[in-house]
């Protein structure tokens, strides 16, 4: 469509014109099917993630054992018929932990990604909109936040707050504000110059109309494929503080601390690290290619 | 008169893909440019006048149109069956093009000179001192003061003025037979689209070259050409003389264009419009083009679509319209169709 | 004699364009002190090329830009330091409408929402009357009420500047500021919004802020016009005087250059040399003396006063200064 707009631009009186075929209308939504469904990776990775949603929601039925009862007589056993990915230390099934697992992988980072999407939205609004002293303060606040490697800033939280599954929830959501800040703020800059805003003010509408009713709607394409990118981060991070102990206690289910129970036991039986690896691995792929995906489908402009 | 055709567009059509279909841009154009003569070709946004320019160029080729149909013949061989690299050859050469926006067909990190004595070289054959001369001297025929300093400036520290000189310059570096200028004036403010105007009504006379005056202004139309071909929804629908475009256009969408435009000193309370909009290519009435736009529109014009043939026995002057097909033979229609 | 709606009073404006290393800074003069006023009823048009200060001068009358000098009186009140919260209700008296109908309105809002949107800021309507009052006014610019449930993007260019007429007429303003509302249509639908905004006047007894470079159209739509060159007015007069017996060398130049649609006409033609100068760095004395034809000494140096020569017909131009020609009696035009 923009080649197509390139080769008709120099028949315009004064410079702007329709293509040659003006835009029919279409409903956005099906536009943004059509486009994302080009995307053969992304559309695996999404199917991917509804299944893991899917699973998530309904893992007490899905769970062939009991994940926390131990069976002493299969210690470390390797996948077979019985257990598909094998038990872990104390005999538990590892297929089964690794399905509640998802909930709580799921629950911690969705939660986490959507606090700091909604604070970090709220202040890249503000700071690009008002600009000045407000924008100064949250963007050198920004700065500071980024400056610290994510995951050390995160341990830094946990260890003034102690460690706790909700804890590490506040953690990773404090280091997700800045990347979303500073993208909307970004995102906010351009619209705000645009005439639709312009026009918006001349008729009188007071700030905080613009800013939600005008400013806002432009930055959701942005923000849902931030935060289906971070997503994947957030678990990342998230399993990395339970991996050292700072997150969900070791009896929890939790695939980040799974993996590191099974740290001792790598020599000797490789699976029970190996199958929540794995998980956290796809998973966070998942989630990056579906966030690829969305943001070819929703705005190419993105793309640098 | 074959001998006097410079450039003869013989049933052009050019096909755009779009979601899976293709639409026609440009459909069946005929006309033809004399040596030394200024055809204008007339038409408001998406009537294909663009496109039309950019297929007797070749120039589709990154883009999703194709040329399906037609010829395009430069001093009578077909240019849609030369080999690209023969094209190159003749464009720069024989024809060259002037855009609307100079900046964005000059290379910004180009001095002015390299891009000036790129073509020179690979067209003329001069070697780089002698390129550059040449350069200096073109520049200085479009009227660029300060030639010698200027072919080492970068196109954004020159005004949009000057940078129209640059891209005409360039043009004429090779002494080219044929010009296409795509509307050549409308980024610019009135004085200096005079000033250019102007220097492209000069050059035209002291070079002797023929030239494909795009526009959808109708004074540049009057002001600059000698022949006139209008065309509306990828289609030519009149062709004349400058003088008798004006003075007794055929065609009703000629008319209502000529109309519409507020001219000064007119002293008129309210303007002519042509009602409705431009229509659709993807979705093209039946019949003629115009016909749901048309204050003439008979029961005929929706369902069949005129030829371009020639009023009153002229070969000079054409239109695409039942109305003046009718009253040429006393009320009798010249093609049948079955009208449903 | 009617009383002005709209009263401008040495008007400025610049804008920082870059701050330098050492922390000096360079200022665009895009408005530089410029004084007019428009009556009740009538369409006083700004025309001039690109850089002359018209659109800003059309922002500082809407107050979308606040002046760093001068005055502007709308309707007996001086707003030129009204805050937001003061320069709401005015707002409802004045609206704009864009030259670029695309960008203008808001592509995620349907049409019934952009067309009530002043409905929603200004009165205390319900939705319901809203939308009746929206899918009416729809009417009235030519649409229909159908369309009301559609979004932007659908529509043509000509159908969008449509829209944004019935916009701004929603709130039954006295002033509307168009700028350059016609110059991005094609010349078929560019008539039919030229009627359209005639006809709205005839109607709503509206006052018009037309800004233009389009010298055919103004000549059109206005009853006084004034004619803008590097952020300041050259000549101010109505309709007729200003397009037979234009005076500054200016607007003579400008008004020769316009191409004519009409090939029997061959007129003589005043062809400026040079470019528009920047208003970074406008010329010393009269901003027009680089490129004015009738250009004498005093021109470079001083900057001649912008006085009333006829009624109501003002120049800045030192050949229409007594003082300075009186004595030998030259007069070029």
């Amino acid at each position: 469509m923009n080649d197509h707009s390139t080769v008709m631009g120099s028949g315009a009186p004064g410079g702007r014109e329709q293509a040659v075929v003006p835009d029919k209308p279409k409903n956005p939504f099906g536009q943004f099917l059509r486009k994302f469904s080009k995307q053969k990776l992304s559309l695996i990775a999404g199917i991917f993630i509804v299944m893991l949603f899917l699973v998530a929601i309904f893992a007490p039925f899905l769970t062939p054992y009991n994940p926390d009862t131990p069976n002493y007589d299969k210690m470390m056993a390797g996948p077979s018929a019985d257990h598909w990915a094998g038990t872990d230390e104390y005999g538990r099934d590892i297929l089964s932990r690794l399905i509640v697992g998802a909930r709580l992988s799921l629950a911690v980072s969705l939660s986490s990604v959507f606090i700091a999407a909604v604070i970090g939205t709220i202040l890249g609004l503000l700071s690009g909109f008002y600009g000045k002293w407000l924008d100064r303060l949250i963007m050198r606040g920004s700065d500071v936040l980024f400056s610290f490697p994510d995951i050390l800033l995160a341990i830094g939280i946990v260890a003034i707050l102690g460690p706790g599954l909700l804890n590490v929830v506040i953690a990773v959501a404090v280091f997700g504000i800045p990347s979303f800040a500073r993208m909307i703020r970004s995102v906010t800059l351009s619209v705000k110059e645009t005439l639709f805003v312009e026009a918006a003010r001349s008729i009188g509408a007071k700030d905080s109309r613009i800013i939600w009713r005008h400013i806002f709607p432009e930055t959701v394409p942005s923000v849902i494929v931030n935060l289906t990118m971070k997503i994947g981060t957030a678990i990342l991070a998230a399993s990395s503080l339970s991996f050292l102990g700072m997150g969900a206690k070791p009896t929890e289910p939790d695939w980040g601390a799974m993996l590191s129970m099974g740290r001792d036991y790598l020599s000797i039986a490789p699976h029970v690290v190996y199958f929540p690896g794995v998980a956290i691995f796809l998973t966070v792929l998942a989630f990056n290619l579906l966030g690829d995906g969305l943001r070819d489908a929703l705005d190419p402009k993105m793309k640098n | 008169m074959t001998a006097n055709k410079l450039l003869e567009v013989d049933g052009l059509k050019t096909e755009f893909k779009r979601d899976g279909g293709s639409i026609t841009a440009v459909d069946g154009v005929n006309f033809h440019i004399n040596k030394g003569e200024v055809l204008g070709l007339v038409g408001e946004s998406g009537c294909g006048k663009s496109v039309t320019s950019l297929s007797i160029m070749r120039l589709l080729k990154d883009t999703p149109g194709k040329i399906s149909g037609g010829a395009v013949r430069f001093e009578g061989s077909d240019l849609t069956k030369l080999k690209e690299s023969d094209m190159r050859r003749i464009r720069g050469k024989d024809m060259a093009m002037i855009f609307q926006e100079p900046m964005t067909s000059l290379n910004p990190v180009l001095r002015i000179g390299k891009q000036l004595e790129e073509p020179i070289r690979l067209h003329l054959g001069y070697n780089r001192k002698k390129a550059r001369e040449h350069a200096i001297q073109t520049l200085k025929l479009v009227g660029i003061p300060r030639a010698e300093e200027l072919v080492d400036d970068y196109p954004h520290q020159l005004s949009g003025g000057m940078r129209q000189r640059v891209m005409i310059a360039m043009a004429m570096s090779c002494h080219p037979k044929l010009i296409i200028a795509d509307e050549p004036t409308t980024a610019l403010d009135v004085t200096i689209q005079a000033q250019i105007l102007d220097l492209m009504r000069r050059l035209k006379e002291e070079k002797d070259m023929g030239m494909l005056l795009i526009t959808h202004d109708l004074g540049v139309v009057a002001e600059m050409c000698d022949r006139v071909v209008v065309m509306y929804a990828g289609r030519v629908v009149e062709e004349a003389s400058v003088k008798d475009l004006f003075e007794q256009p055929q065609h009703p969408y000629t008319k209502g264009l000529i109309r519409s435009v507020p001219k000064l000193r007119q002293n008129v309370r309210r303007l002519e419009s042509i009602s409705g909009n431009v229509p659709d290519l993807s979705r093209m009435p039946a019949g003629c083009k115009f016909a749901p736009r048309c204050p003439f529109v008979m029961e005929k014009c929706l369902s069949a679509e005129p030829d371009l043939v020639a009023v009153e026995g002229r070969t000079d002057r054409k239109s695409r319209c039942w109305l003046t097909q009718i009253d040429e033979r006393g009320g009798e229609t010249v093609h049948e169709y079955s009208a449903d | 004699m009617n009383t002005p709606l709209i009263e401008v009073k040495g008007l400025h404006k610049s804008f920082v364009v870059k701050k330098g290393f050492l922390g000096e800074s360079k200022y665009v003069r895009a408005v530089d002190g410029i004084s007019f006023a428009i009556r009740k009823g009538e369409t006083f048009s700004l025309v001039g090329e690109s850089g002359c200060g018209k659109s800003t001068t059309g922002r500082l009358v809407t107050r979308l830009l606040k002046p760093n000098e001068g005055e502007v009186w709308f309707n007996g009140q001086n707003i030129s330091a009204y805050n937001d919260n003061q320069m709401r209700p005015v707002r409802k008296e004045m609206q704009m409408v864009f030259q670029d109908p695309y960008a203008s309105l808001n592509p995620r809002m349907k049409v019934k929402d952009i067309v009530s949107e002043p409905l929603l800021i200004h009165t205390k309507m319900s939705s319901r009357e809203r939308d009746k009052f929206a899918t009416e006014l729809l009417e009235v610019v030519g649409l229909s009420s159908y369309h009301a449930e559609r979004h932007a993007h659908e529509f043509s260019g000509g159908q969008r500047q449509r829209i944004g007429i019935a916009r701004a007429l929603s709130v039954r303003p006295s002033l509307i500021v168009a700028d350059e509302p016609v110059s991005a249509l094609d010349v078929s639908i560019q008539s039919q919004v030229l009627n359209l905004l005639q006809d709205l006047q005839e109607e709503y007894g509206l006052t018009y802020l037309f800004i233009s470079h389009d010298l055919s159209v103004v000549e059109h739509i206005s009853d006084r016009i004034g004619v803008m060159y590097l952020g300041a007015l050259v000549e101010t007069a109505g309709k007729d005087a200003l397009y037979d017996r234009p005076l500054h060398p200016y607007t003579q130049a400008l008004l020769s250059s316009v191409p004519v649609a009409d090939p029997s006409q061959k007129k003589e033609r005043i062809i400026l040399k040079g470019d528009i100068p920047s208003p970074v760095n406008p010329p010393s004395g009269c901003r027009f003396h680089t490129r004015c034809p009738s250009c004498m000494d005093i021109c470079k140096q001083i900057q001649p006063v912008f006085q009333e020569v006829e009624p109501d017909h003002r120049v800045a131009c030192h050949l229409y200064d007594e003082t300075i020609m009186g004595k030998d009696g030259v007069h070029i035009n």
